[in-house]
Parts: C-alpha cells; structure tokens; sequence
C-alpha cells in the first residue's frame, strides 16, 4: 500500500485531510491533555486558532461544572484504560458560548505500547439536538393533548384492528380503563348485527382504500349499552410508508342527537298548540253563531208568550236559561284553552274599578233573581287603575256566578276597597262555605268544591285565577265570619303583566 | 217616521230573526250578508239610523266594510254597533270608532236597549 512505501507522504496527505475537514474537530492531546494539533473543523467549531490553543489544556473545552466534577480527567482515564471513551455533552467555545458535542477520544500508543497522547474527535450536535428535542416535544405535547382529550375518544388500533393505545376521552365515552381493553379487537365497540356482518373489517378496509373513513351510528359500551357515535378511521403509515395501524377517533353524539329530537319535539309541540287554538277559536266562534240565533227565537217566544201562555213561557225560560249556560261554557272553555296555553294577552287599559263592578252587577242582575241572591256592592270611591277591564269584569262574574250557584238563597255583598299600593276586592256569600282542605284545590282545573251536581265544568274560579295572577295579583278564598266563603282578589293599582301560568 | 236599521250578518239565521224581532218594534230593518251588499244598501237610500255589524264574513268582512264606509261622505256618520263572537269585541269595537257593540250570543234585552239607546222608538 501507498502508505507503507511511502510512510513520510502518506501522513503528509491524511494530514491535509484531516486539516480540511469542517464538519468534525479532529486533534491531537498530549498524554497530559495539552491540546497537540489542531484542524479547521476544531477552529470552526470551538473558535480557537491553533496558535491560540495548542500547548493549552483541553480542561477550558469544558463547562466549569464538568471540570469541577472531574469530568475531563475521568474520559482520559477512560480511554487509557480502555483505548477509547465515547462522551456526549455541553462543551464550551471561547467566546463562553456552549454547543452539543459528541465526542470520540481514543489513546494513541506506541509500538512498545507506551501512551503517546489521545486523538479526540469531536462534533458539534446541538443543531440535531434542538430537532430532535423539538420533536420529543412535539410528541409529548401531542400526547398530553391526546391524553387529556375527554370529549373525543382517541385510540390507535394495529393493522389487524387490535387496540394499542388508549386516551381518557376513551375511557369516558367506552367504560373501559386502558389496561383492560389494549389488545381487544375493537369489534369488541359495535353492536353485535354488524360484527356479524363482517362491517368492523369493511371499516378498515375502506380507510386503507380512501386514506379515511368516516361514519355515524351505535357504537356499543363496556356495559353494553349503547351510544350515537361519530367515527373517524384514519390508516397511519411510518416514515418508509409501511402500514403501521390506524387511528380511530370517535364522539359521542348522544346529546346532540337528543338534543336534535327535542327540537323537533318542541316545535311539533308548539304547532300542535298554534292549531288547538286556531281550532279552539273557530270552534267557539262557529258555536256562539247558532246559539245567538236560538237565544233570540227563545227570547222572543218567551216574550211573545208569557202573557198568553204562563206554562210554556216557564219552559221556555229554562230552555233560555241552558242556552246561556251553554254559551258561559264556551267561553270558559276558550279561555281555558287560551290561558294554558300562555296566550292569554291582557289589554290594560285605565279603569275605573268601582264603575265595572256596578256594571257587571248589573248585567246578572236576571241570574241574581233567579238564584234569589241580593247583591249589595260597597266601594271606595275613586279607584282607579291600569287592568284590562274586561279580563277583570270576568272575575267578578265569575265569583258571582259562582256565589249563585253554592249560596243560592243567600245574600250576597261586594267590596271594593284601597289596601296598601293597591286593591283589594271581596266577595261574599252566605251559603255552606267551602271546607278548609278544599280552599286551594277549587281553582284548578275541573275542580268543584262539591261532588254535588250544579252543573258548569268548574272552569270559572281557574279561570278567575289566571286572570288575577297574570295581572301581578293574588286570589284566596277564606270562611267568612259567621258562615259562608270570602273570595279575597288582590291587585297591583297598575297590571305587571304576568305570562299566564 | 220609522228608523232604518241595516242588519249586515252572513249567518242567515240570525240576520233574518234580528231583521223580524226589530220589525216587530216598529223598525224598518233591512239584512245585508256581507260588506259589499251592506255598502250597496247604505248608497240606495237615506237617512240610516244605525248599522249592525257583523265582522266575519265572506266577500267584504266587516274590517273593510267600515274601512270603506268612513270613506264615503255620503254614509260615513251612520253610526255602527258591532255584534260579534270574538273574544275581544271591546277593543274591535273602539279600533273600528263603533259606538258600542254587543258580544254574540246576546240575549234580547240587551240586543234591543242598544239598538233603542241609539234609535229611541
């Protein structure tokens, strides 16, 4: 070889070699560690010229910490003992500046076996460090937001389908802990229909076809019930393109989906509302037309026979007076489908309260006779308010009404009076009264204070009720002194307009 | 000299029973079954005491009806009563400038001190 024929030259060459080599500082300790020789890649790395550090010892390549702990002595003990010692490490350049070395020292001996110095090869990593700590840090972060990720469950699964790893969103959405169900095919997540219908495979296959596969339906629980999922599969390749597995990120779509149903529920429930009403109003207003032309034909035959004919007339009177029920009824069942519908709007308008409770008074002035009842109203005078006037008038009526039909016989008186920032109205009668456990339960719905028959569908003091509440005020009943029932209505002077409830 | 009184009702029952019961008291009513029968009415002659108005009907409610009677100079003071099923006759009444109204179904007395109140036997 060129070098035995030619030893003188051929170190000559390798030296000029090593002195052009940029990329690794290549030079020569002594066995002492004074720096021996030196290369351009050394100068170009640590910053010395060779003038400047040949002769020094290689300790100043070090950080104060490393030599204070004896780290420069051991890697030369090393390397003598063994012949070559490999370090990586914090070194120091001259301007005090560290970088990331590899570093190769190897002991450099003799013939006779007599230790001559060291060769160190040393290489400036911190460049590949920073990528490649950039990197670990990347796949860190990536896996606590992985890990951490609660409202998606993100697993991956091997090319066989088989889970290998496993996330707290996973946990949640599935009810298997990781141990558990790493190393489970994930058929194990589908209904049984589908396993059996081989659809866990066709998943994967597709994703491996179209790079992704996404789709919706019921995935299955550890405790076997069942959720709506969304489900995307993703085939996962490594750097050499080999199949490595694929991930699979599912969402529980439960609320959503419930959530979807109720609006659809609720806008259903809302049409089914619009039309009852829509219903509710043609149909009183489609009933109350014949029932005006029989109440008139009625009245007139009663007219036109109470002289000539006393027997008839009194039929005909009873045949008047059901009529008016019957429309009473309408309306309270108008209002009632308008009231439990939230509909009932108020038109409040200035009122003279004391002037409404004589007019409505006056108007059953004919069912007061026929229940022999004498109305005596009392009122402050001068109160006036903001209600709507004939939403108001229809509690009074409704409390007479009633009042005629529990007390009929008896008297009967209302009043009117100032109380505080607002009114208070009561109405009173004489007759049984009502029974201390039926107090609250007569203004529901259906509801009557006795089983006895007098008719009516017991709408009227609901009706009342709601009336006065969606006013801003409050109705009672309590036992008047003396016997019989006191309908108590209070009112704000002003209506807060309350949605009915 | 008798009062005239146009009826404006479609429900044929009752326009021609309030029709006959006012002419038993001496009134000369007259039935239109719709709005633009009732204009027609109101134009072929002279003086009108009082007009009761039904509002649903077909052709010309009785919105339009009065819409287009306050517009004629001719017909515009007749004053109007509003005879309806609605819930909320009052507020109808006053937006339509009614002198009163009555709500469907009514009994005799009541139909007949309105009618009276405006048109004194």
């Amino acid at each position: 070889m060129a070098s035995e024929r030619n030893p003188s030259q051929a170190d000559t060459t390798l030296q000029l070699v090593i002195d052009s080599i940029r990329d690794y500082a290549i030079f020569r300790l002594d066995p002492d560690g004074r720096v021996a020789s030196w290369n351009l890649g050394a100068q170009l790395i640590k910053g010395y010229t060779a003038d400047e550090i040949i002769g020094k010892p290689f300790t100043q390549f070090y950080a104060p910490e490393d030599v204070a702990a004896g780290r420069p002595r051991r890697l030369l003990d090393h390397a003598r003992a063994y012949g070559r010692v490999e370090d990586e490490g914090w070194r120091v350049r001259k301007d005090g500046t560290r970088f990331w070395a590899d570093v190769i020292i190897s002991a450099i001996r003799d013939r006779s076996g007599a230790l001559v110095g060291y060769a160190k090869v040393t290489r400036d990593l911190t460049e590949r460090r920073a990528q490649e700590e950039a990197r670990l840090l990347e796949a860190a972060r990536f896996r606590a937001i992985v890990d951490s990720t609660r409202d998606y469950a993100i697993f991956m699964l091997d090319p066989g389908g088989y889970v290998t790893t496993w996330n707290l969103g996973a946990e949640r959405a599935k009810g298997y802990h990781a141990g558990e169900i790493i190393g489970r095919h994930f058929s194990v997540f589908y209904p049984e229909e589908q396993v059996s219908r081989g659809y866990c495979e066709r998943e994967l296959e597709n994703a491996l076809r179209d790079g992704r596969f996404e789709d919706e339906g019921f995935r299955v629980r550890k405790d076997g019930s069942q959720f709506w999922a969304n489900v995307v599969i993703t085939p996962l390749y490594d750097s050499d393109g080999k199949h490595m597995g694929f991930s699979k990120i599912t969402r529980d779509l439960t609320e959503r989906r419930k959530w979807e149903a109720d609006r659809l529920q609720l806008v259903q429930a809302n049409e089914a509302v619009r039309l009852r009403d829509e219903f509710l109003s043609i149909a009183s207003h489609e009933l109350r037309t014949p029932l005006m032309a029989l109440q008139l034909q009625l009245d007139l035959a009663l007219e036109q026979t109470k002289t000539t004919d006393p027997k008839s007339a009194s039929k005909l009177e009873r045949a008047s007076r059901n009529a008016t029920r019957l429309s009473e009824l309408i309306t309270a069942l108008l209002d009632v489908g308008r009231i439990s519908s939230g509909a009932m709007t108020l038109n409040p308008v200035t009122t003279d309260l004391g002037a409404l409770v004589h007019e409505v008074v006056d108007r059953l002035a004919e069912a007061a006779a026929a229940a022999k009842c004498d109305v005596t109203v009392t009122v402050d005078p001068g109160i006036i308010g903001v209600w709507d006037p004939m939403r108001v008038g229809q509690v009074v009526s409704n409390l007479l009404v009633n009042a005629f039909k529990y007390a009929a016989g008896t008297a009967v008186e209302v009043l009117v009076l100032r109380k505080g920032e607002g009114v208070e109205m009561r109405v009173r009668d004489h007759g049984p009264g009502i029974a201390q456990g039926d107090r609250e339960r007569i203004f529901s719905r259906f509801e009557r204070a006795s089983a006895r028959s007098l008719g009516g569908l017991g709408l009227g003091l609901y009706v009342a009720h709601q009336i006065v509440t969606a006013h801003g005020g409050s109705i009672h009943v309590d036992a008047a002194a003396g016997g019989g029932a006191v309908f108590v209505v209070d009112l704000p002077l002003t209506a807060r307009t309350v949605e009915a409830a | 000299m008798k009062h005239h009184i146009l009826v404006v009702d479609d429900d044929p029952e009752i326009r021609e029973t309030i029709v006959e019961l006012l002419r038993d008291r001496g009134y000369e009513a007259l039935g239109a079954s719709d709005g633009v029968e009732a204009l027609s009415a109101l134009r072929s002659r002279s003086p009108w005491c009082l007009i009761l108005l039904d509002l649903m009907m077909p052709n010309m409610d009785g919105w339009q009806m009065r819409k287009e009677q306050l517009a004629d100079p001719a017909i515009c003071t007749i004053p109007v009563v509003v005879v309806s099923a609605t819930t909320d006759v009052p507020q109808v009444a006053r937006s339509l400038h009614a002198v009163d109204f009555v709500t469907k179904p009514t009994r005799l007395t009541q139909l007949l001190e309105t009618v009276e109140r405006y048109c004194p036997a």
